[in-house]
C-alpha cells in the first residue's frame, strides 16, 4: 500500500555524510584513508553520545538546553575522583550526576508543568555554577595516564574502545526504540501527547525517562571527555547543547517531537565532527567551522523543509484520488445488485 | 474594561510581584553592604545588565509571536567587529560605520526572519543556525583587520564612548536613560500600535490573524528584523562602552536574555507577555547578581541564584494555571473579598 513512503531522514544524512567525504577525497585524496575517516568520527565521540542522549528528550518534543554543564560538571566529578585515585566511584558518582540532573529537569518538565527550555535553561545556569563550587574555579589536572589512556585503546587501526561502544549502544537503542513496546513510546508521545495519554501511554513518566536518559548519556559523555581531555576546565562542555541539537538536526531529528532516530543523532554529530576536519584537508582555517555549520544547519532543515510539504502535498492528493476510485467502484457493486 | 480595573488586580500583576522582588533585593543587598544603596552604585550597576536589557526587550516580540531567537549574542558580536574594522582598517567615519552596523543586525534579523515566516523550519533551528553562521562571520571578518582577534580593535574617540559611558550630574548615568528610552519605544510598538496587536494576534491564533487580513508572515518577519536591530544597538552600546570591539562581546548572553523575557512574564508559547515584564525582570536579574557580587559572593557562583530564581518564578507562574491550585487561590480571593 504504502508505495510512497519517503525515505527515512536519517537516510538523507547519511547520503550528505558519504557525499561529503567522497567530495574532499576528489580534492585530496589522502582524507579517504581508512584511518582518517575513522579518527573523524572519533573525534566526534563525544558529541555523539550526548546528542544520542539529548535525541530522547527531542523526539518526546522537548528539549534539553543542560546538558553542556552537565557534560562539565560529569567531567569535574570524575576527573577529580580519578585524580585521587578513586577511579570507579568516581565513574559512578559522574553518572548519578548526570542521572540527578536528568531527574531535576523531568520532575520540573512533567510535574511542575514548566516549559522544558526553561527549565533546562535554568538548570544550565545552576550546573554550571556548581562546577565552579565544587572546582573552586581550578582546573582539574594531572589525571593519572592510565585513565587517559582508556580514550586511546583501538580496535582495527584507529578504531576506538570509546567509539566502539557508542556504536554498539546505538544499535541498542535503536532496536528498543523500534522493537519493542515501551520504546516506541518515545516517538508516540512526541507525535501526539494527547493521542498518546488516550491510548494509555504513561506520557509523564516516558517523559522524565526521556529527560534521564539525556543526562545519563551526558554522565557517559563527560566521563569519555575527561579520559580524551585529560584535563577539566570550569567551562567545559560549555556550548555543547548547541552543538548536539545542531547534530540532531542535522541528523534529521524534528524539533516538534515524534521524528527521527538515534541512527540520525549518531550521523549528525558525525558530520558536526567531521566538518572540522574536512576543514583542515581543504586548506581552510578554522575559522570557518562555525559559518559552514551555519549555513548548511540552514540549507538543509530549510530544503527539508521544502520536501516534507511537497511530499505531504503529493500525499494528500494521492488518498483523495484512491478515495474517489475506491467510492467508484463502490457505486458499480451497488449497481449491480 | 480598563477604567474598572481594580486594585486587587493590579495587586496579582505580575509584574507588582517583579517590582516587589525587586524592592526586597535593593533592601536585602542595602542592609548587607550599605554601599549599595548609593545612589552612585545604584544606578552604576546598571552597565552591567544594559546589553542584556535592550536585547531582551526586542527579543520579547518574537517570543510573543511563539518563536524564539537565540542568535541575538552572535548578531551583538557581528556588528561590534563590523564597526571596529570599518573604522579602524578603512577609514571608514565612524558614525557611518554605525549606521552600516545596525544594518547588519536588520539584515541578519531580516535572513532568520525569512526562514522562519516563510518556510516550516521551527524558530529555535533556524536561529540556531544563524546563531552559528554570524559568529563564524564575525571571525572571518576579523581576518581582515590587522588587529589579533582576541585583543580586539579600540581606540575609538572619546565623543563616542563618552557618549554611553557618562553621567547626568555625575550620578545617573547616560545608559539608564537610554535604557528607559528603549522602554519607552518598545512599549509603545508593542502595546499601543496596531502593528503590536497584529504580533499578539500572530501568537495567540495565526490562522485567525490570517482571516482577519493581518499579513502574518511579514508580520513574523519583522519581530525578528527588530529583534536583530535591537541586537545591533546593543552591540554599539557595548562596544562604545568597553571601548573595545570584539568578536565575542555577545556570546553568553543569549541564556540571561531569554532568562530575562521569560521571568518577565512573556509565555515562549506566544500570545502573551510583554515589554514592561522584560525590562523589569532584566533589572530584578542585573540587580540580582550586582548585589551578590558587592556582597563578596564569588562572581563565578551567580548563575546558580539566577537560575533557581528562573525556575522557581516559572514554576509558580506555571503552577498558578494548575486546577488545585486555582481552587486554593479563587476560595483566598474569595475570603478577602467577603470576611
Amino acid at each position: 500500500m504504502r508505495k510512497h513512503k519517503s525515505l527515512p531522514r536519517a537516510t538523507t544524512s547519511v547520503i550528505f555524510l558519504i557525499l561529503m567525504f567522497l567530495g574532499v577525497g576528489l580534492i585530496n585524496t589522502s582524507f579517504l584513508k581508512l584511518s582518517n575517516i575513522l579518527l573523524s568520527l572519533n573525534s566526534g565521540v563525544v558529541y555523539t553520545v550526548v546528542a544520542m542522549g539529548i535525541a530522547f528528550v527531542i523526539i518526546t518534543g522537548e528539549i534539553d538546553v543542560s546538558v553542556g554543564a552537565t557534560v562539565g560538571m560529569a567531567a569535574a566529578v570524575c576527573g577529580s575522583l580519578v585524580r585521587d585515585g578513586q577511579g570507579t566511584l568516581g565513574v559512578l558518582l559522574a553518572l548519578l550526576v548526570g542521572i540527578s540532573v536528568g531527574l531535576f529537569n523531568g520532575f520540573g518538565v512533567t510535574y511542575l508543568r514548566i516549559p522544558s527550555i526553561i527549565m533546562t535553561l535554568g538548570t544550565n545556569g545552576i550546573v554550571r555554577g556548581m562546577i565552579y563550587v565544587y572546582t573552586e574555579g581550578k582546573w582539574v589536572e594531572n589525571l593519572p595516564v592510565e585513565f587517559k589512556s582508556l580514550s586511546q585503546k583501538q580496535f582495527f587501526g584507529t578504531f576506538t574502545w570509546f567509539y566502539l561502544l557508542t556504536l554498539i549502544g546505538m544499535v541498542l537503542i535503536f532496536l528498543f526504540m523500534n522493537k519493542s513496546r515501551i520504546g516506541r513510546y518515545f516517538k508516540a508521545v512526541g507525535d501526539n501527547p494527547n493521542g498518546a495519554t488516550l491510548l494509555g501511554i504513561p506520557v509523564k513518566e516516558t517523559k522524565l525517562t526521556a529527560f534521564v536518559l539525556s543526562g545519563l548519556f551526558a554522565g557517559i559523555g563527560g566521563i569519555m571527555y575527561a579520559s580524551r581531555v585529560g584535563f577539566i576546565t570550569p567551562i567545559a562542555g560549555m556550548g555543547y547543547e548547541m552543538k548536539v541539537i545542531a547534530a540532531c538536526v542535522l541528523g534529521g531529528i524534528s524539533l516538534t517531537g515524534g521524528v527521527g532516530s538515534m541512527v540520525g543523532a549518531t550521523v549528525g554529530a558525525a558530520i558536526m565532527a567531521s566538518l572540522s576536519r574536512v576543514l583542515v584537508f581543504l586548506g581552510l582555517p578554522s575559522d570557518y567551522d562555525n559559518t559552514i555549520t551555519g549555513i548548511l544547519l540552514i540549507i538543509i532543515v530549510v530544503f527539508d523543509s521544502v520536501f516534507q510539504k511537497r511530499s505531504a502535498e503529493r500525499m494528500r492528493k494521492q488518498r483523495l484520488a484512491a478515495k474517489i476510485v475506491h467510492s467508484e467502484s463502490a457505486s458499480e457493486v451497488s449497481s449491480h445488485a | 474594561m480598563r477604567s474598572t480595573r481594580s486594585l486587587k488586580d493590579i495587586v496579582f500583576r505580575w509584574e507588582s510581584f517583579l517590582i516587589a522582588l525587586l524592592l526586597v533585593e535593593v533592601l536585602v543587598f542595602g542592609l548587607i553592604n550599605p554601599r549599595f544603596l548609593m545612589p552612585r552604585v545604584l544606578f552604576g550597576s546598571i552597565n552591567n545588565f544594559m546589553t542584556i536589557s535592550i536585547v531582551a526587550l526586542f527579543v520579547t516580540f518574537v517570543l510573543v509571536t511563539g518563536g524564539i531567537d537565540i542568535q541575538s549574542g552572535a548578531i551583538v558580536g557581528l556588528t561590534s567587529i563590523t564597526i571596529g574594522i570599518l573604522w579602524n582598517d578603512l577609514g571608514m567615519n565612524l558614525y557611518l560605520a554605525l549606521v552600516v552596523g545596525l544594518f547588519i543586525g536588520i539584515i541578519c534579523g531580516a535572513l532568520s526572519g525569512f526562514f522562519v515566516a516563510y518556510t516550516d523550519v521551527q524558530p529555535m533551528v533556524v536561529t540556531l543556525g544563524g546563531s552559528f553562521l554570524y559568529s563564524g562571520i564575525a571571525l572571518l571578518l576579523t581576518n581582515f583587520s590587522s588587529t589579533e582577534a582576541y585583543k580586539g580593535i579600540s581606540g575609538f574617540p572619546d565623543e563616542f564612548t563618552q557618549f554611553v559611558r557618562g553621567r547626568i550630574f555625575g550620578v545617573i548615568p547616560h545608559q539608564l536613560i537610554i535604557f528607559l528610552v528603549f522602554v519607552l519605544i518598545a512599549y509603545i510598538l508593542l502595546h499601543k500600535t496596531k502593528y503590536g496587536r497584529y504580533i499578539f494576534l500572530c501568537g495567540v491564533n495565526r490562522h485567525a490573524a490570517e482571516y482577519c487580513g493581518v499579513r502574518t508572515k511579514l508580520v513574523v518577519m519583522s519581530t525578528y528584523v527588530l529583534s536583530g536591530l535591537g541586537a545591533a544597538v546593543a552591540g554599539i552600546l557595548l562596544t562604545a562602552y568597553l571601548g573595545t570591539a570584539k568578536t565575542d562581546l555577545g556570546k553568553e548572553i543569549t541564556l540571561p536574555v531569554i532568562t530575562a523575557v521569560v521571568l518577565g512574564g512573556t509565555s515562549n508559547l506566544g500570545g502573551t507577555g510583554g515589554v514592561i515584564g522584560t525590562a523589569l525582570a532584566a533589572v530584578v536579574i542585573g540587580i540580582l547578581r550586582f548585589g551578590l557580587s558587592l556582597a563578596n559572593v564569588n562572581t563565578q557562583y551567580l548563575d546558580i541564584p539566577v537560575g533557581v530564581l528562573l525556575v522557581l518564578a516559572v514554576a509558580i507562574r506555571f503552577s498558578a494555571g494548575n486546577p488545585t491550585v486555582q481552587k486554593i487561590i479563587s476560595k483566598l480571593r474569595k475570603r478577602s473579598a467577603n470576611p
